[in-house]
Parts: C-alpha cells; structure tokens; sequence
C-alpha cells in the first residue's frame, strides 16, 4: 500500500520573533531554526509504524516549502521514509489556505496514496485546514485528530480521538485522510547509519515545467495584513516573604476585586 | 447579507462554543439575517433554547443521515443553505467541516479566529499565539471560531422559521463512520470550556503529588491543567496540556502552580483574564506575565491557600 505524509517545515517552537519594520510578517531570517512541525511528526511516525506491520507499504512525504526544508526532508528520510516529493517555491507556500491545499492535491492526484497522513495542525499558521480540505478534494474519508490508532490492515482503520473531553471512535475504509494529535506516538529520533543511508533515497524536487503547471491553482483570497505582538500584561502584584499573609492578599484580591470567586 | 451559523449541539444541548459563533455573526455585521443550522438527533429541547439570538430562520436536519455526526455529510447539509457568511464553531468537529465547506465554496476561510475587526477583517494568532495575524477575507468566506473567547450573544426573545434539511449522501461518505462514543469522565471540566484553570508543572515534583492541584480545582471548579514537561514525563495525560503543542486557552483565572514559563506555555495561556502564579523561584519567567503571584514552597501555599479559599466560600 502507499502512505503519503505530509511534512511541514516551521520555525522552532521556542523561537522568539521579530515583526517586519512594514507589519506585515514576522522576520524569516538565519536565525530562525527549522524544524518538521511536531503534529506532522507523530504522523510521519505513525506512517512508519504502519511501514513496519504492513509488508510492501511505500512510505512518501510531500513536503511544500520555500527553501527553508531540506533538514526536515533528510531527517524524515533517515527515521524511516522511503523517498520524498519537494515543492520548492516560496510563492506557492505562501498561497492562502485554499491554495496550498489545491498546490498538495494536485501531486497527490499524482501519487495516488491509499492513505495520507498530516498534523492536525501546522504550529506556524495554526490553521488546522489542508488535512481536512484535503479529504473534500480528493473525496477520502476523513478522520482528524487521531490520537489512538486501535486497528488497521490494508483496507481498514479504527482510530480514536478527543473531542471536547470525550472519545469518539470511527471505523474508515481506505482511501483515507487521517490527522494526527500529540499522544499517538512518541516519534523516534534517526540513527546514524540511517541517516548515511538516508541521503541516496530519492528526493523528487517538482520543475519549473511542473511548477508552472501547477500554480494555476494557487489561491490569493484571503490576506495577511499586519501582524503584532499581543498585548502584554502591566506589571502583577507579586506577593513575597510572609507565606500566610500572601495568602490573605491573592484571596483578597481574587474575591473582592476580581470576584472571580 | 445572510450569515449562516451551525448551531453545534450534543446530547441535546447547544455548545457554548455554538453560542459563541453565535456573537461573532453579530460581529460581522449587526444588521445581518442570521440563520441557523442545526443537525443530529433530539433537536426539540434545543428549539426553546435558540429563541433568545435573533434568528431569522433555522434548519433542522434530525435523524436518519444526521443521526450521528458525519463531517463530509454534515458539511454539504451547512452548504445547501445559500450565505456570505458561514460561521462554524472552532471544536473538533468545526475543525473538520469549516475547512470542507470552504472547498465546496471556493471561498475565502479564516481559521480559529480569536477578533472581529469588520465584516472582512480578522485577527487569529500564529506560531502559537506569539503573534497575532490579521486577515483580509474577500467574497464568500467560512469562519471557524476559537471556543472560549467570545462572551455569549446577548440575549432578546425572538421568534425564527423552521425548515427541514433533507439528509444528502454520496457513496464514499458510507466509508467513515462514528461508531462508538467514550464519555467524558463524569465530573471532569473539560479545559477549553473552563472559567478556572488550575495547571501543575514540574514544581509539584511527582504524579503521586497532581492531587493537591486536583484538590485546589475541585474547590473552585475548574479544569486541572499541566506544563509540557510534565506530560512529556508521563505524570498527567496530554489532554491536560495547556501550550503551543497542547491546548490553547483563555479562561477567566488562571493559576499556574510549580509552572516556571516555558515560552511555549506562555503562548497557551497568556490570554487569560488573570492569571495568578505560584513559584518559589522568584525569578521565574511566568511572574512577568501574572497578574497576581506567590514567590514560595507550593506544598506550603497550596494548602494554606485552600484553607483560606474554603473560609472565605462559607462566608
């Protein structure tokens, strides 16, 4: 069977940004480290996972990215993929959602996957939306979220998820979308020999024949206009010394000023 | 303009997350027809319920297909009634129908929306809530909502059109289906529809400890929260996780307990009305963002601050 995950490269979750002096996007420079967004890892593992049980399973990322991607390729290949599929195009990337989905569909019309695999949510754009538009496009069966996978053969899945402090659990048929939720699996870190191995698999990196070909499809409705920092909090009352009388005062002051209880 | 809003319910009853999409359709623009679409199974008590927001007309969609959520089914029966607007509230399930809607559509979409500026402007936060986005939407356009951030719609009674929605299937719809449901744990406050939030970090030093930061929860009523590293040691489930690669909230206290402040963790709660934390060290980065903290010994403060919590309560 053929697994497709999708890989996202995206600043590293304890960056610390800098806003363009014109407001309009945070500062991508070198001092940005790029790393596979964490969601798209446990899905990249659970690819893996499913590679080990199923005999003949090709496992493939597709990654759409600006330059910014080529660590995350090499270390997604040396934990496990079989090869990868790069479309490397800074104006493609920054379509707006709709568009970067439709860019995906059309290598994955390509591919044909009995199943693709994506994080329920890139930790950049935070939008949760190409997994599940994904599924709508190429008429898959859709299951978001998925922290447990119960069950799968070749044709079939059974995955739980959280929803809302409960469990659902769904039974699907392949072809099949799943987006994956921290808790699923604990991704495994490359080892050396296979990150040796990893740089002769094969890395398809899309043309400009090909590019062009696909950027009919590239959306530009929705625009980012400024960007900012959140507004910060004044300073708190922070309360030290006497460990009873700074109890006194946060109850005090949670109760009779902030009557939050 | 009509703004279109699924009404989410379960077991009966409407979502707050529903009600609160509800407030951001009045946000868009106050003077448009609104209509609601509400789907599953024992809709009738739900019906009293959505006479007090303005509605103009809601469609119902009970049983048969609409008996058990289905996100491709339920998505086509939200798109078969024509709108500008489509509001969708950002749970699990809106997560999924807000972004196939917007296929179906061809529109515009603007994702876990946390700010109406006007009817074409919004403000979502990106690189996990470190910095606020604001999108420009053009033409027909799919909104999904965060849950927990916007008040409830003000309440006018109001009287509204009911129509029925036909159930639309395609065959590879029958590929999916929900077929069983876990409850909740009875008593449990789930974090991202919770007033209070008492979260646990590294500090509490063991799981065997998590239950004074239970106990603090259970005397407020709130939800029990925890830092990344503490999940990531195994001492409380990743459902608890408050943070960049857990869950984003905005409650209306928040304590923070033994919690230092990783960056990541300031991004899932820094947006909370006040925020209160205790940490013997005094220069722990989370006392930048409180609005009200203890510099000390958490298995000190803790019960010394349930005693005082419980005097003041039976006043």
């Amino acid at each position: 069977m053929k697994i497709v995950v999708l890989l996202k490269a995206v600043p590293d979750t304890e960056t610390r940004f800098k806003i363009r002096e014109d407001e309009t996007d945070v500062v991508y420079d070198d001092s940005i480290e790029w790393i596979a967004s964490p969601y798209d890892e446990y899905g990249l593992e659970a690819g893996i996972q499913f590679k080990e049980k199923l005999d003949g399973t090709e496992l493939t990322i597709l990654t759409l990215g600006k330059g910014n991607e080529s660590q995350v390729i090499r270390k997604a290949l040396a934990m496990g993929a079989d090869k990868a599929s790069l479309i490397n195009n800074e104006d493609l990337a920054s379509s707006d959602p709709l568009g970067v989905a439709k860019v995906l569909a059309k290598e994955l019309e390509e591919l044909k996957p009995d199943l693709i695999i994506a994080g329920r949510l890139a930790t950049d754009s935070s939008d949760s939306f190409v997994g599940p538009a994904l599924a709508e496009i190429m008429k898959y069966s859709l299951v978001s979220e998925v922290s447990t996978i119960e069950n799968f053969d070749e044709s079939h899945l059974v995955v739980l998820r959280d929803a809302t402090g409960r469990k659902e659990k769904f039974e699907v048929k392949l072809p099949a979308l799943i987006t994956t939720d921290k808790g699923l699996n604990e991704p495994r870190y490359p080892k050396l020999p296979d990150i040796m191995k990893a740089k002769r698999k094969p890395l398809d990196e899309k043309d400009l024949a090909e590019l062009s070909a696909i950027s009919g499809v590239a959306n530009r409705k929705v625009k980012q206009v400024k960007v900012a920092f959140p507004p910060k909090k004044q300073g708190g009352e922070i309360f030290t010394g006497d460990l009873d009388e700074a109890v006194d005062k946060l109850v005090k002051a949670l109760h009779d000023k902030e009557k939050v209880f | 303009m009509k703004i279109v809003i699924f009404l989410e319910s379960y077991n009966g009853k409407l979502v707050k997350a529903a009600k609160e999409a509800i407030s951001v359709a009045d946000k868009i623009d106050s003077g448009a027809e609104k209509i609601g679409v509400l789907l599953g199974t024992d809709l009738d008590s739900i019906a009293n319920d959505l006479k007090n927001y303005g509605l103009k007309e809601v469609y119902k969609g009970e049983g048969g297909e609409y008996a058990t959520y289905h996100s491709s089914i339920y998505a086509k029966a939200i798109k078969s009634v024509d709108a500008d607007y489509y509001v969708i509230p950002g749970t699990v399930w809106g997560r999924e129908i807000g972004p196939r809607l917007t296929v179906m559509l061809d529109s515009s979409f603007a994702g876990d929306v946390t700010e109406v500026l006007d009817s074409t402007k919004f403000v979502r936060s990106i690189h996990g809530n470190k910095v606020l986005s604001t999108v420009e939407v053009s033409g027909q356009t799919v909104v999904t909502v965060r849950p927990g951030v916007f008040d409830l719609p003000s309440e006018t009674p109001s009287e509204y059109e009911l129509k029925t929605l036909e159930g639309h299937k395609e065959d590879h719809d029958e590929n999916v289906s929900l077929v069983e449901v876990l409850a909740a744990e009875s008593g449990k406050i789930e974090l991202t529809e919770a007033d209070i939030i008492v979260s646990g970090g590294r500090g509490v030093k063991g799981p065997e400890n998590f239950h004074l930061i239970e106990e603090l929860a259970g005397l407020l009523g709130a939800a029990v929260g925890a830092s990344r590293a503490v999940v990531d040691a195994g001492w409380r489930p990743h459902s608890e996780q408050v943070g960049q690669t857990g869950k984003f909230v905005s409650p209306k206290l928040y304590m923070a307990v033994g919690i230092s402040g990783a960056i990541q963790h300031l991004a899932g709660m820094s947006t909370s009305d006040i925020i209160v934390a205790i940490n013997k060290d005094e220069e722990a980065p989370i006392f930048k963002v409180s609005d009200y903290g203890i510099v000390g010994d958490l298995f000190v403060v803790v019960p010394k601050l349930m005693e005082k919590i419980k005097e003041v309560k039976n006043q």
